[in-house]
């Protein structure tokens, strides 16, 4: 098990970036364009910090799956946002609220690797 | 009125594409086209009117070329330092040549690599991620894109 430096980090946030440089929206509107770039940049800049002080080294590793999962995505599907997913079959509980934790273990099981970093059970 | 304008558009044609291909190909070939004009009397006669004054001009010839102006070290230093200034995080008032990125001015290896980014889109070139990562001041920026440009070596 190899440790994950931080010069592959790095690059990877380097590689986001040279991919916002030459990003191309499907729509081919230059409106889209400039919207998406800005988008791929600060959705970098904000995950990366908030991920910054993580220090064990499975979720360190987990964060650049994820990483590299949204830009293998967002490439393939031309579209930089995360694709959205539905919740798991009888993931959400009655009309008093989301706390049973039977629940909340399926829905955090549910969730796609390149969502981990957002937080979507408010 | 047409014709006049016509003969003006052939005129800057024939001059421009002459100065590019040193020979009146085009302007015959220009003038090929607009024979199957039925009001082109005038205008053939145009065009071998400034075929020979192309021709006496063929001397004069000289090929343009686009590029830069050639780079100087204050030119490369005041740049850097122009988009140092630009970026939010950095203060510019304790921006020198020499404060380093990390100890002087506070920022992390993140903000290292966006700065680098930032000097490749000004300068146009890409940097290697193994040199990027060493350049910690403003000062060893210069000193390598001087090296990479070949300027005052």
């Amino acid at each position: 098990m190899s440790s994950v430096t931080r010069a592959e980090v790095l690059s990877l946030y380097r590689r986001i970036f040279r991919i916002a440089r030459s990003w191309q929206a499907q729509s081919a509107l230059q409106h889209d364009t400039d919207t998406e770039r800005r988008y791929i940049v600060q959705e970098a800049q904000t995950l990366f910090r908030q991920n910054q002080q993580l220090t064990e080294q499975e979720s360190i590793k987990k964060c650049l799956d994820e990483c590299n999962a949204r830009i293998e995505i967002g490439l393939h599907y031309r579209n930089p946002y995360p694709r959205p997913t539905y919740l798991p079959p009888m993931g959400l509980a009655t009309q008093k609220g989301r706390k049973f934790r039977g629940q909340q273990k399926l829905r955090k099981q549910a969730k796609p690797v390149y969502l981990q970093s957002h937080d979507d059970d408010t | 009125m047409a014709t006049r304008a016509l003969t003006q558009c052939v005129r800057s044609l024939t001059r421009s594409s002459t100065r590019l291909f040193q020979g009146s190909v085009i302007a015959r070939s220009s003038s090929a086209l607009l024979f199957s004009n039925d009001r082109s009397f005038s205008v053939i006669g145009c065009t071998q009117r400034t075929r020979g004054i192309e021709q006496s001009r063929i001397s004069q010839l000289s090929r343009q070329y686009g590029g830069l102006p050639p780079l100087t070290i204050e030119a490369i230093t005041e740049r850097v330092m122009y988009v140092l200034k630009l970026y939010d995080k950095i203060n510019p008032e304790n921006l020198k040549a020499s404060s380093h990125f990390m100890k002087d001015l506070g920022l992390d290896s993140l903000d290292q690599v966006e700065i680098i980014m930032a000097m490749e889109d000004e300068f146009g070139f890409e940097i290697p991620d193994a040199a990027a990562e060493k350049l910690m001041t403003p000062a060893e920026i210069v000193q390598f894109i001087a090296d990479k440009k070949d300027v005052y070596e």
